[in-house]
Protein backbone atom coordinates (compact mmCIF):
# COMPACT_ATOMS: atom_id res chain seq x y z
CA UNK A 1 0.00 0.00 0.00
CA UNK A 2 2.54 2.69 0.91
CA UNK A 3 4.93 1.39 -2.05
CA UNK A 4 1.82 2.74 -4.15
CA UNK A 5 1.10 5.89 -2.89
CA UNK A 6 4.80 6.45 -2.81
CA UNK A 7 4.63 5.73 -6.62
CA UNK A 8 1.54 7.93 -7.33
CA UNK A 9 3.05 10.62 -5.40
CA UNK A 10 5.98 10.44 -7.65
CA UNK A 11 3.92 9.84 -10.89
CA UNK A 12 1.56 13.15 -9.96
CA UNK A 13 5.20 15.30 -9.76
CA UNK A 14 6.46 13.76 -12.84
CA UNK A 15 3.70 14.86 -14.83
CA UNK A 16 2.82 18.14 -13.20
CA UNK A 17 6.92 18.72 -14.07
CA UNK A 18 6.97 17.71 -17.39
CA UNK A 19 3.84 19.40 -18.54
CA UNK A 20 4.80 22.51 -16.82
CA UNK A 21 8.34 22.07 -18.79
CA UNK A 22 6.97 21.56 -22.27
CA UNK A 23 4.08 23.92 -22.39
CA UNK A 24 5.89 26.93 -20.31
CA UNK A 25 9.03 25.99 -22.80
CA UNK A 26 7.06 26.16 -25.83
CA UNK A 27 5.67 29.13 -24.68
CA UNK A 28 8.92 30.79 -24.92
CA UNK A 29 10.44 29.41 -27.67
CA UNK A 30 7.90 31.66 -29.30
CA UNK A 31 10.12 34.16 -28.34
CA UNK A 32 13.12 32.03 -29.39
CA UNK A 33 12.17 31.47 -32.90
CA UNK A 34 11.43 35.36 -33.45
CA UNK A 35 14.58 36.44 -31.87
CA UNK A 36 16.52 33.73 -34.52
CA UNK A 37 14.45 34.38 -37.21
CA UNK A 38 14.74 38.45 -36.56
CA UNK A 39 18.79 38.17 -36.34
CA UNK A 40 18.98 36.31 -39.75
CA UNK A 41 17.19 38.55 -41.12
CA UNK A 42 19.59 40.94 -39.43
CA UNK A 43 16.25 42.85 -36.94
CA UNK A 44 16.39 42.64 -33.21
CA UNK A 45 12.78 41.02 -32.66
CA UNK A 46 10.82 41.75 -30.31
CA UNK A 47 12.48 44.26 -27.84
CA UNK A 48 9.94 46.41 -25.89
CA UNK A 49 8.01 43.73 -23.32
CA UNK A 50 10.54 43.48 -21.56
CA UNK A 51 14.36 43.09 -21.04
CA UNK A 52 14.80 42.35 -25.01
CA UNK A 53 11.48 41.46 -25.33
CA UNK A 54 11.59 38.88 -22.38
CA UNK A 55 7.81 39.40 -21.30
CA UNK A 56 6.26 39.06 -24.99
CA UNK A 57 5.02 35.59 -24.69
CA UNK A 58 3.04 36.72 -21.92
CA UNK A 59 2.15 39.51 -23.44
CA UNK A 60 1.03 37.82 -26.39
CA UNK A 61 -0.53 35.39 -24.44
CA UNK A 62 -3.07 38.00 -22.69
CA UNK A 63 -3.54 39.56 -26.06
CA UNK A 64 -4.40 35.84 -27.26
CA UNK A 65 -6.76 34.65 -23.96
CA UNK A 66 -8.75 38.43 -24.51
CA UNK A 67 -9.77 37.99 -28.00
CA UNK A 68 -13.30 37.31 -29.44
CA UNK A 69 -13.80 33.56 -30.06
CA UNK A 70 -14.76 33.42 -33.68
CA UNK A 71 -16.60 30.49 -35.41
CA UNK A 72 -17.07 30.49 -39.14
CA UNK A 73 -21.02 29.91 -40.63
CA UNK A 74 -21.64 26.54 -41.42
CA UNK A 75 -18.47 24.98 -40.10
CA UNK A 76 -18.89 21.70 -37.43
CA UNK A 77 -18.47 23.19 -34.15
CA UNK A 78 -18.07 19.39 -32.45
CA UNK A 79 -15.06 18.69 -35.20
CA UNK A 80 -13.62 22.31 -34.72
CA UNK A 81 -13.04 21.50 -31.15
CA UNK A 82 -12.02 18.38 -30.97
CA UNK A 83 -9.73 19.07 -33.32
CA UNK A 84 -7.66 21.46 -30.98
CA UNK A 85 -7.45 18.86 -28.35
CA UNK A 86 -6.37 16.10 -30.74
CA UNK A 87 -3.78 18.63 -32.04
CA UNK A 88 -2.55 19.43 -28.27
CA UNK A 89 -2.70 15.68 -26.42
CA UNK A 90 -0.75 13.62 -28.76
CA UNK A 91 1.87 15.59 -29.19
CA UNK A 92 2.41 16.77 -25.16
CA UNK A 93 1.83 12.60 -24.15
CA UNK A 94 5.03 12.03 -26.49
CA UNK A 95 7.33 13.86 -23.84
CA UNK A 96 5.80 10.72 -21.17
CA UNK A 97 8.55 8.35 -22.90
CA UNK A 98 11.29 11.13 -23.59
CA UNK A 99 13.87 9.81 -20.86
CA UNK A 100 15.51 13.30 -19.33
CA UNK A 101 18.41 11.90 -17.61
CA UNK A 102 19.66 8.47 -15.56
CA UNK A 103 18.07 7.11 -12.43
CA UNK A 104 18.88 9.03 -9.51
CA UNK A 105 18.16 8.02 -6.06
CA UNK A 106 15.70 11.00 -3.55
CA UNK A 107 15.04 10.55 -0.07
CA UNK A 108 15.76 6.96 -0.20
CA UNK A 109 13.34 6.61 -3.34
CA UNK A 110 14.84 5.06 -7.13
CA UNK A 111 13.41 7.46 -9.85
CA UNK A 112 14.09 7.46 -13.53
CA UNK A 113 13.32 10.71 -14.53
CA UNK A 114 11.02 9.54 -17.19
CA UNK A 115 7.14 9.20 -17.18
CA UNK A 116 6.56 5.73 -18.14
CA UNK A 117 9.31 3.14 -19.30
CA UNK A 118 7.10 1.40 -21.56
CA UNK A 119 9.28 -1.05 -23.42
CA UNK A 120 7.56 -0.26 -26.61
CA UNK A 121 8.37 3.51 -25.83
CA UNK A 122 9.11 4.24 -29.60
CA UNK A 123 6.22 2.47 -31.11
CA UNK A 124 4.08 4.54 -28.86
CA UNK A 125 5.57 8.02 -29.90
CA UNK A 126 5.18 6.96 -33.79
CA UNK A 127 1.37 6.08 -32.87
CA UNK A 128 1.16 9.80 -31.16
CA UNK A 129 2.73 11.39 -34.23
CA UNK A 130 0.55 10.18 -37.13
CA UNK A 131 -2.53 11.16 -34.66
CA UNK A 132 -1.23 14.56 -35.63
CA UNK A 133 -2.74 14.23 -39.19
CA UNK A 134 -5.90 13.97 -37.94
CA UNK A 135 -5.93 17.17 -35.72
CA UNK A 136 -5.24 19.15 -38.93
CA UNK A 137 -7.60 17.55 -41.40
CA UNK A 138 -10.24 18.09 -39.11
CA UNK A 139 -9.61 21.40 -38.35
CA UNK A 140 -9.07 22.08 -42.03
CA UNK A 141 -12.88 19.95 -42.35
CA UNK A 142 -14.82 21.58 -39.55
CA UNK A 143 -13.54 25.09 -40.79
CA UNK A 144 -15.68 25.46 -44.13
CA UNK A 145 -12.85 27.32 -45.63
CA UNK A 146 -11.41 26.26 -48.86
CA UNK A 147 -8.17 27.72 -47.74
CA UNK A 148 -7.65 25.36 -44.89
CA UNK A 149 -9.11 22.60 -46.66
CA UNK A 150 -6.26 22.98 -49.27
CA UNK A 151 -3.65 23.32 -46.56
CA UNK A 152 -4.80 20.45 -44.35
CA UNK A 153 -5.04 17.70 -47.39
CA UNK A 154 -1.42 19.10 -48.39
CA UNK A 155 -0.72 18.68 -44.67
CA UNK A 156 -1.98 14.76 -44.67
CA UNK A 157 -0.14 13.73 -48.02
CA UNK A 158 2.75 14.86 -46.59
CA UNK A 159 2.33 13.19 -42.96
CA UNK A 160 1.15 10.12 -44.85
CA UNK A 161 3.75 9.46 -47.04
CA UNK A 162 6.89 10.46 -44.02
CA UNK A 163 5.53 8.40 -41.27
CA UNK A 164 6.72 5.96 -43.37
CA UNK A 165 9.67 7.05 -44.01
CA UNK A 166 10.15 7.93 -40.11
CA UNK A 167 9.17 4.43 -38.97
CA UNK A 168 11.71 2.95 -41.02
CA UNK A 169 14.44 4.96 -40.69
CA UNK A 170 14.05 4.83 -37.09
CA UNK A 171 14.52 0.91 -37.52
CA UNK A 172 18.22 0.91 -38.04
CA UNK A 173 19.13 2.00 -34.08
CA UNK A 174 16.10 -0.24 -32.91
CA UNK A 175 18.26 -3.02 -33.86
CA UNK A 176 21.34 -1.75 -33.34
CA UNK A 177 20.20 -1.26 -29.54
CA UNK A 178 17.75 -4.65 -29.95
CA UNK A 179 15.08 -3.06 -27.85
CA UNK A 180 11.93 -0.54 -28.46
CA UNK A 181 12.27 1.23 -24.62
CA UNK A 182 13.73 4.85 -24.87
CA UNK A 183 15.38 4.32 -21.51
CA UNK A 184 17.08 0.97 -22.87
CA UNK A 185 18.03 2.59 -26.01
CA UNK A 186 19.94 5.58 -24.45
CA UNK A 187 21.64 2.86 -21.98
CA UNK A 188 22.52 0.55 -25.12
CA UNK A 189 24.58 3.35 -26.35
CA UNK A 190 26.65 4.38 -23.46
CA UNK A 191 27.14 0.44 -22.30
CA UNK A 192 28.23 -0.04 -26.25
CA UNK A 193 30.19 3.70 -26.03
CA UNK A 194 28.64 4.53 -29.64
CA UNK A 195 25.96 6.89 -30.49
CA UNK A 196 23.94 5.58 -33.12
CA UNK A 197 24.70 8.70 -35.48
CA UNK A 198 28.51 7.54 -35.86
CA UNK A 199 26.71 4.06 -37.50
CA UNK A 200 23.32 5.64 -38.96
CA UNK A 201 24.20 8.78 -40.30
CA UNK A 202 21.97 8.08 -43.56
CA UNK A 203 19.10 7.20 -40.96
CA UNK A 204 19.99 10.17 -38.92
CA UNK A 205 19.51 12.68 -42.40
CA UNK A 206 15.91 11.55 -43.42
CA UNK A 207 15.01 11.42 -39.61
CA UNK A 208 15.57 15.03 -39.51
CA UNK A 209 13.95 15.39 -43.08
CA UNK A 210 11.17 14.15 -41.50
CA UNK A 211 10.84 15.75 -38.85
CA UNK A 212 10.58 18.83 -40.58
CA UNK A 213 7.80 17.53 -42.69
CA UNK A 214 6.07 16.37 -39.65
CA UNK A 215 5.93 19.74 -38.09
CA UNK A 216 5.27 21.52 -40.89
CA UNK A 217 8.46 23.13 -41.06
CA UNK A 218 10.44 24.85 -44.01
CA UNK A 219 11.03 23.48 -46.46
CA UNK A 220 8.06 21.62 -46.40
CA UNK A 221 5.90 24.03 -44.78
CA UNK A 222 3.30 23.59 -47.85
CA UNK A 223 0.21 23.45 -45.44
CA UNK A 224 1.09 27.20 -43.86
CA UNK A 225 2.52 29.13 -46.72
CA UNK A 226 1.56 32.31 -45.77
CA UNK A 227 1.78 33.20 -49.60
CA UNK A 228 -0.45 31.02 -50.95
CA UNK A 229 -2.54 29.62 -48.15
CA UNK A 230 -2.59 32.55 -45.45
CA UNK A 231 -1.49 29.89 -42.84
CA UNK A 232 -3.49 27.03 -43.97
CA UNK A 233 -5.78 25.11 -41.68
CA UNK A 234 -5.58 27.78 -38.74
CA UNK A 235 -6.86 30.77 -41.01
CA UNK A 236 -10.52 30.09 -39.55
CA UNK A 237 -9.34 29.96 -35.93
CA UNK A 238 -9.38 32.65 -33.54
CA UNK A 239 -7.83 34.07 -30.28
CA UNK A 240 -5.90 31.61 -27.90
CA UNK A 241 -7.56 28.39 -30.45
CA UNK A 242 -5.51 30.04 -33.01
CA UNK A 243 -1.91 30.51 -30.53
CA UNK A 244 -2.39 26.77 -29.71
CA UNK A 245 -2.37 25.26 -33.50
CA UNK A 246 1.33 26.62 -34.19
CA UNK A 247 2.53 26.22 -30.63
CA UNK A 248 1.64 22.46 -31.18
CA UNK A 249 3.11 22.34 -34.37
CA UNK A 250 6.14 24.06 -34.56
CA UNK A 251 7.28 24.08 -30.78
CA UNK A 252 6.12 20.81 -28.77
CA UNK A 253 6.45 18.64 -31.65
CA UNK A 254 9.59 19.70 -32.88
CA UNK A 255 11.08 19.91 -29.24
CA UNK A 256 9.65 15.89 -28.77
CA UNK A 257 10.77 14.65 -32.14
CA UNK A 258 13.95 16.76 -31.64
CA UNK A 259 14.08 14.81 -28.00
CA UNK A 260 13.86 11.33 -29.60
CA UNK A 261 16.37 12.29 -32.24
CA UNK A 262 18.37 12.87 -29.29
CA UNK A 263 17.63 9.82 -27.61
CA UNK A 264 17.98 7.65 -31.04
CA UNK A 265 21.18 8.82 -32.48
CA UNK A 266 23.16 11.38 -30.09
CA UNK A 267 23.37 9.12 -27.34
CA UNK A 268 20.63 10.86 -24.89
CA UNK A 269 22.14 12.14 -21.90
CA UNK A 270 25.54 10.67 -21.78
CA UNK A 271 28.21 13.48 -22.94
CA UNK A 272 30.63 13.58 -25.78
CA UNK A 273 31.21 10.44 -27.79
CA UNK A 274 34.51 9.22 -29.55
CA UNK A 275 33.18 6.10 -31.65
CA UNK A 276 34.36 2.85 -29.61
CA UNK A 277 36.67 4.52 -27.18
CA UNK A 278 34.20 6.13 -24.73
CA UNK A 279 32.78 9.45 -23.34
CA UNK A 280 34.77 12.97 -22.75
CA UNK A 281 32.69 14.86 -20.53
CA UNK A 282 33.55 18.84 -20.61
CA UNK A 283 30.77 19.46 -18.11
CA UNK A 284 32.15 17.32 -15.55
CA UNK A 285 31.67 19.80 -12.96
CA UNK A 286 28.32 19.54 -12.60
CA UNK A 287 27.98 16.43 -10.63
CA UNK A 288 25.12 14.74 -11.08
CA UNK A 289 22.97 17.12 -12.59
CA UNK A 290 25.96 16.90 -15.78
CA UNK A 291 23.40 14.20 -17.64
CA UNK A 292 20.61 16.75 -17.30
CA UNK A 293 22.43 19.51 -18.75
CA UNK A 294 23.38 17.54 -21.93
CA UNK A 295 20.30 16.45 -22.81
CA UNK A 296 18.49 19.57 -23.01
CA UNK A 297 21.80 21.15 -24.51
CA UNK A 298 21.53 18.52 -27.32
CA UNK A 299 17.90 19.14 -27.47
CA UNK A 300 18.38 22.47 -27.66
CA UNK A 301 20.55 23.00 -30.12
CA UNK A 302 19.12 20.36 -32.53
CA UNK A 303 15.89 22.79 -32.35
CA UNK A 304 18.04 25.83 -32.60
CA UNK A 305 19.26 23.67 -36.16
CA UNK A 306 15.85 23.25 -37.01
CA UNK A 307 14.80 27.03 -36.69
CA UNK A 308 18.42 27.69 -38.60
CA UNK A 309 16.93 26.01 -41.42
CA UNK A 310 13.49 26.97 -41.24
CA UNK A 311 14.45 30.72 -41.82
CA UNK A 312 17.06 29.47 -44.65
CA UNK A 313 15.93 27.33 -47.34
CA UNK A 314 12.59 28.01 -49.51
CA UNK A 315 10.03 25.78 -49.84
CA UNK A 316 9.50 22.81 -51.54
CA UNK A 317 6.34 21.97 -54.09
CA UNK A 318 3.70 19.37 -52.79
CA UNK A 319 5.01 16.66 -55.42
CA UNK A 320 8.39 17.50 -55.17
CA UNK A 321 7.86 16.61 -51.37
CA UNK A 322 5.72 13.08 -51.49
CA UNK A 323 7.99 12.78 -54.41
CA UNK A 324 11.06 12.92 -52.27
CA UNK A 325 9.70 10.79 -49.28
CA UNK A 326 8.68 7.72 -51.65
CA UNK A 327 11.29 7.83 -54.21
CA UNK A 328 14.59 8.86 -52.22
CA UNK A 329 13.87 8.84 -48.98
CA UNK A 330 12.21 5.37 -48.30
CA UNK A 331 14.53 3.58 -50.83
CA UNK A 332 17.39 5.16 -48.98
CA UNK A 333 15.66 3.85 -45.33
CA UNK A 334 15.56 0.06 -46.93
CA UNK A 335 19.52 0.27 -47.79
CA UNK A 336 19.87 1.23 -44.32
CA UNK A 337 17.84 -1.24 -43.08
CA UNK A 338 19.81 -4.37 -44.78
CA UNK A 339 23.16 -2.88 -43.97
CA UNK A 340 22.65 -2.36 -40.21
CA UNK A 341 20.36 -5.69 -40.44
CA UNK A 342 23.90 -7.13 -41.52
CA UNK A 343 26.32 -4.76 -40.04
CA UNK A 344 25.14 -5.48 -36.05
CA UNK A 345 25.47 -9.00 -35.49
CA UNK A 346 28.90 -8.77 -37.14
CA UNK A 347 29.73 -6.30 -34.40
CA UNK A 348 28.05 -7.67 -31.23
CA UNK A 349 27.79 -11.22 -32.02
CA UNK B 1 16.63 39.40 -77.77
CA UNK B 2 16.42 37.53 -74.69
CA UNK B 3 19.43 36.15 -72.91
CA UNK B 4 18.06 32.68 -71.63
CA UNK B 5 19.79 32.03 -68.28
CA UNK B 6 19.80 28.31 -67.07
CA UNK B 7 20.09 27.03 -63.57
CA UNK B 8 23.37 24.68 -63.58
CA UNK B 9 22.00 21.27 -61.99
CA UNK B 10 23.27 20.31 -58.75
CA UNK B 11 25.98 17.41 -58.85
CA UNK B 12 25.50 14.23 -57.16
CA UNK B 13 28.62 15.74 -54.19
CA UNK B 14 26.18 18.58 -54.10
CA UNK B 15 23.25 16.06 -53.53
CA UNK B 16 24.48 13.72 -51.43
CA UNK B 17 26.41 16.20 -48.86
CA UNK B 18 23.39 19.20 -49.27
CA UNK B 19 26.07 22.04 -50.27
CA UNK B 20 23.08 23.74 -51.75
CA UNK B 21 21.94 23.94 -47.81
CA UNK B 22 25.48 24.47 -46.63
CA UNK B 23 26.05 27.67 -48.54
CA UNK B 24 22.61 29.28 -47.74
CA UNK B 25 23.33 27.87 -44.12
CA UNK B 26 26.77 29.32 -43.74
CA UNK B 27 25.29 32.93 -45.06
CA UNK B 28 22.50 32.93 -42.97
CA UNK B 29 24.58 32.26 -39.74
CA UNK B 30 27.26 35.24 -40.89
CA UNK B 31 24.16 37.55 -40.96
CA UNK B 32 22.56 35.94 -37.77
CA UNK B 33 26.08 37.45 -35.55
CA UNK B 34 26.24 40.52 -37.64
CA UNK B 35 24.39 44.14 -35.82
CA UNK B 36 20.93 44.66 -36.70
CA UNK B 37 20.45 47.49 -38.89
CA UNK B 38 16.72 48.31 -37.55
CA UNK B 39 15.52 52.04 -36.53
CA UNK B 40 13.21 51.23 -33.37
CA UNK B 41 10.39 53.53 -34.85
CA UNK B 42 8.65 55.13 -32.25
CA UNK B 43 11.46 55.63 -30.13
CA UNK B 44 14.31 56.72 -32.78
CA UNK B 45 13.08 58.82 -35.92
CA UNK B 46 15.07 59.21 -39.32
CA UNK B 47 14.94 62.60 -40.06
CA UNK B 48 13.54 62.72 -44.09
CA UNK B 49 15.65 64.61 -46.46
CA UNK B 50 14.60 68.18 -46.92
CA UNK B 51 12.41 68.15 -50.27
CA UNK B 52 10.16 65.36 -48.66
CA UNK B 53 6.61 65.85 -48.96
CA UNK B 54 4.85 65.94 -45.84
CA UNK B 55 2.58 68.38 -44.16
CA UNK B 56 1.88 72.02 -45.46
CA UNK B 57 3.81 74.51 -43.89
CA UNK B 58 3.52 78.77 -44.60
CA UNK B 59 7.05 80.12 -44.59
CA UNK B 60 7.18 83.37 -42.35
CA UNK B 61 8.34 86.77 -43.48
CA UNK B 62 11.93 87.13 -42.18
CA UNK B 63 14.01 88.81 -44.96
CA UNK B 64 14.61 86.30 -46.99
CA UNK B 65 11.98 86.44 -49.42
CA UNK B 66 12.11 85.65 -52.88
CA UNK B 67 13.01 89.10 -54.60
CA UNK B 68 11.67 90.82 -56.74
CA UNK B 69 8.74 88.45 -56.47
CA UNK B 70 7.34 89.13 -53.14
CA UNK B 71 7.66 93.07 -53.35
CA UNK B 72 6.51 92.90 -56.77
CA UNK B 73 3.33 90.88 -55.39
CA UNK B 74 3.58 92.92 -52.77
CA UNK B 75 2.83 96.37 -54.44
CA UNK B 76 -0.15 94.42 -56.52
CA UNK B 77 -2.29 93.36 -53.63
CA UNK B 78 -0.86 96.23 -51.43
CA UNK B 79 -0.27 93.63 -49.21
CA UNK B 80 0.16 94.36 -45.11
CA UNK B 81 3.55 92.54 -44.08
CA UNK B 82 4.48 91.74 -40.63
CA UNK B 83 7.38 90.24 -39.47
CA UNK B 84 6.95 86.42 -38.25
CA UNK B 85 3.69 86.43 -40.19
CA UNK B 86 2.90 84.44 -43.08
CA UNK B 87 3.93 85.50 -46.00
CA UNK B 88 0.94 84.79 -47.95
CA UNK B 89 -0.02 87.74 -50.52
CA UNK B 90 -3.48 85.62 -51.27
CA UNK B 91 -3.44 85.29 -55.17
CA UNK B 92 -4.65 82.18 -54.93
CA UNK B 93 -2.92 80.38 -57.77
CA UNK B 94 -2.26 77.37 -55.33
CA UNK B 95 -5.82 76.64 -55.32
CA UNK B 96 -5.79 77.16 -59.15
CA UNK B 97 -2.94 75.05 -59.21
CA UNK B 98 -4.45 72.51 -56.85
CA UNK B 99 -6.35 69.08 -58.32
CA UNK B 100 -8.74 68.66 -55.67
CA UNK B 101 -9.42 72.92 -55.57
CA UNK B 102 -12.02 72.53 -53.09
CA UNK B 103 -9.41 71.61 -50.19
CA UNK B 104 -8.62 75.41 -49.99
CA UNK B 105 -10.43 77.73 -47.87
CA UNK B 106 -8.28 80.96 -49.26
CA UNK B 107 -9.75 84.61 -47.71
CA UNK B 108 -8.43 88.05 -47.11
CA UNK B 109 -9.84 90.99 -45.40
CA UNK B 110 -9.20 94.18 -45.43
CA UNK B 111 -7.82 96.55 -42.73
CA UNK B 112 -8.82 99.76 -42.02
CA UNK B 113 -5.58 101.89 -43.46
CA UNK B 114 -6.41 100.14 -46.65
CA UNK B 115 -4.02 96.97 -46.76
CA UNK B 116 -4.77 93.87 -47.07
CA UNK B 117 -3.66 90.89 -45.51
CA UNK B 118 -4.78 87.08 -45.22
CA UNK B 119 -7.32 86.03 -43.03
CA UNK B 120 -8.30 82.72 -43.37
CA UNK B 121 -5.91 79.56 -44.97
CA UNK B 122 -7.45 76.21 -44.22
CA UNK B 123 -6.41 73.16 -46.27
CA UNK B 124 -8.72 69.92 -45.58
CA UNK B 125 -5.55 67.22 -46.06
CA UNK B 126 -8.43 64.00 -46.25
CA UNK B 127 -8.74 65.23 -49.83
CA UNK B 128 -5.24 66.24 -50.43
CA UNK B 129 -2.84 63.86 -52.44
CA UNK B 130 0.82 65.66 -51.62
CA UNK B 131 1.11 66.10 -55.14
CA UNK B 132 3.24 69.61 -54.46
CA UNK B 133 1.85 71.32 -57.30
CA UNK B 134 0.61 74.28 -54.91
CA UNK B 135 4.09 74.36 -53.68
CA UNK B 136 5.28 75.18 -57.25
CA UNK B 137 2.36 77.34 -58.23
CA UNK B 138 3.09 79.85 -55.06
CA UNK B 139 5.13 82.79 -56.53
CA UNK B 140 6.55 84.14 -52.89
CA UNK B 141 8.18 80.99 -51.84
CA UNK B 142 5.33 81.18 -48.70
CA UNK B 143 3.52 77.38 -49.31
CA UNK B 144 6.02 74.21 -48.95
CA UNK B 145 5.95 70.88 -47.42
CA UNK B 146 7.61 69.84 -44.32
CA UNK B 147 9.53 66.31 -42.95
CA UNK B 148 6.47 66.14 -40.65
CA UNK B 149 4.78 62.67 -41.70
CA UNK B 150 3.24 61.68 -38.66
CA UNK B 151 0.08 62.84 -39.28
CA UNK B 152 -2.60 60.61 -37.80
CA UNK B 153 -5.22 62.50 -36.19
CA UNK B 154 -8.22 61.25 -33.97
CA UNK B 155 -10.88 63.41 -35.11
CA UNK B 156 -11.69 64.78 -39.25
CA UNK B 157 -10.87 68.28 -37.68
CA UNK B 158 -7.15 67.41 -37.07
CA UNK B 159 -6.82 66.72 -40.45
CA UNK B 160 -7.65 70.34 -41.41
CA UNK B 161 -4.81 72.30 -41.42
CA UNK B 162 -5.60 76.43 -40.30
CA UNK B 163 -3.48 79.63 -40.67
CA UNK B 164 -1.92 79.30 -36.78
CA UNK B 165 -0.96 76.11 -37.58
CA UNK B 166 0.43 76.70 -40.87
CA UNK B 167 2.83 79.45 -39.63
CA UNK B 168 3.68 77.57 -36.40
CA UNK B 169 5.14 74.80 -38.92
CA UNK B 170 6.38 77.22 -41.14
CA UNK B 171 8.32 78.74 -38.27
CA UNK B 172 9.50 75.67 -37.06
CA UNK B 173 11.14 74.95 -40.25
CA UNK B 174 12.54 77.85 -40.58
CA UNK B 175 14.23 77.43 -37.36
CA UNK B 176 15.53 74.21 -38.12
CA UNK B 177 16.04 73.45 -41.85
CA UNK B 178 16.08 76.61 -43.45
CA UNK B 179 20.07 76.52 -43.78
CA UNK B 180 20.33 72.96 -45.26
CA UNK B 181 21.00 72.51 -49.40
CA UNK B 182 17.82 71.39 -50.78
CA UNK B 183 19.40 68.20 -52.50
CA UNK B 184 21.60 65.79 -50.48
CA UNK B 185 23.60 63.86 -52.85
CA UNK B 186 25.72 60.47 -51.87
CA UNK B 187 29.04 62.38 -50.88
CA UNK B 188 27.25 65.08 -48.62
CA UNK B 189 28.60 65.60 -45.65
CA UNK B 190 24.40 66.33 -44.33
CA UNK B 191 23.47 63.24 -46.02
CA UNK B 192 26.18 61.77 -42.75
CA UNK B 193 23.82 64.24 -40.62
CA UNK B 194 20.60 62.86 -41.34
CA UNK B 195 20.97 58.98 -41.15
CA UNK B 196 23.48 59.12 -38.18
CA UNK B 197 21.19 57.02 -36.69
CA UNK B 198 22.78 53.90 -38.27
CA UNK B 199 26.26 55.14 -38.02
CA UNK B 200 26.88 54.32 -41.75
CA UNK B 201 30.17 54.10 -43.25
CA UNK B 202 29.82 55.89 -46.32
CA UNK B 203 33.10 56.28 -48.33
CA UNK B 204 34.80 59.26 -48.22
CA UNK B 205 35.02 61.73 -50.94
CA UNK B 206 37.77 62.50 -52.43
CA UNK B 207 38.04 66.39 -53.45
Amino acid sequence: MEGLIVWLIITLVKILVILGIVLGVGAYLTLVERKVAAHIQRRPGPMVVGWHGLLQPLADGIKLLTKEDLFPRYGNRFLYNLALVMALVPATLVFAVVPFGPEFKVFGVEVKPILTDVNVGLLLVFALGSMAVFAIALAGWASNSKYALIGSMRKAGIVVSYEVVITFAVMGPIILAGTLSTYEIVQKQIEQELWYIWLQPLAFVVYMFALLAETGRVPFDVQEAEAELVTGFTVEYGGMKFGLFPLVEWYIEVLSLSAIAVVLFLGGWSPINIPFLGFVDPLFFLGPLSPFVWFILKVSLLFLFVLWLHWTLPRYRIDQITETAWKVMLPLTFVNLVLTAVIAPVLWG
Amino acid sequence: MVKKVFEKPLSWIERIFFLDFVRGLSITIRQAFRRTITTHYPYEKLTPPKRFRGFFGHKVVDGNEPQPAFEEWVERFKIQVEPGKSRCVVCMLCKRACPVPQLFEIEGEKLPDGRRRVSLFNMNMMLCTFCGFCVDACPVDCLFQSDIHETAGYTRKDSVLDLQTLERIGRDWQRRREEEPDRIWIDDYQRQRLWYENNPHLPEVKR
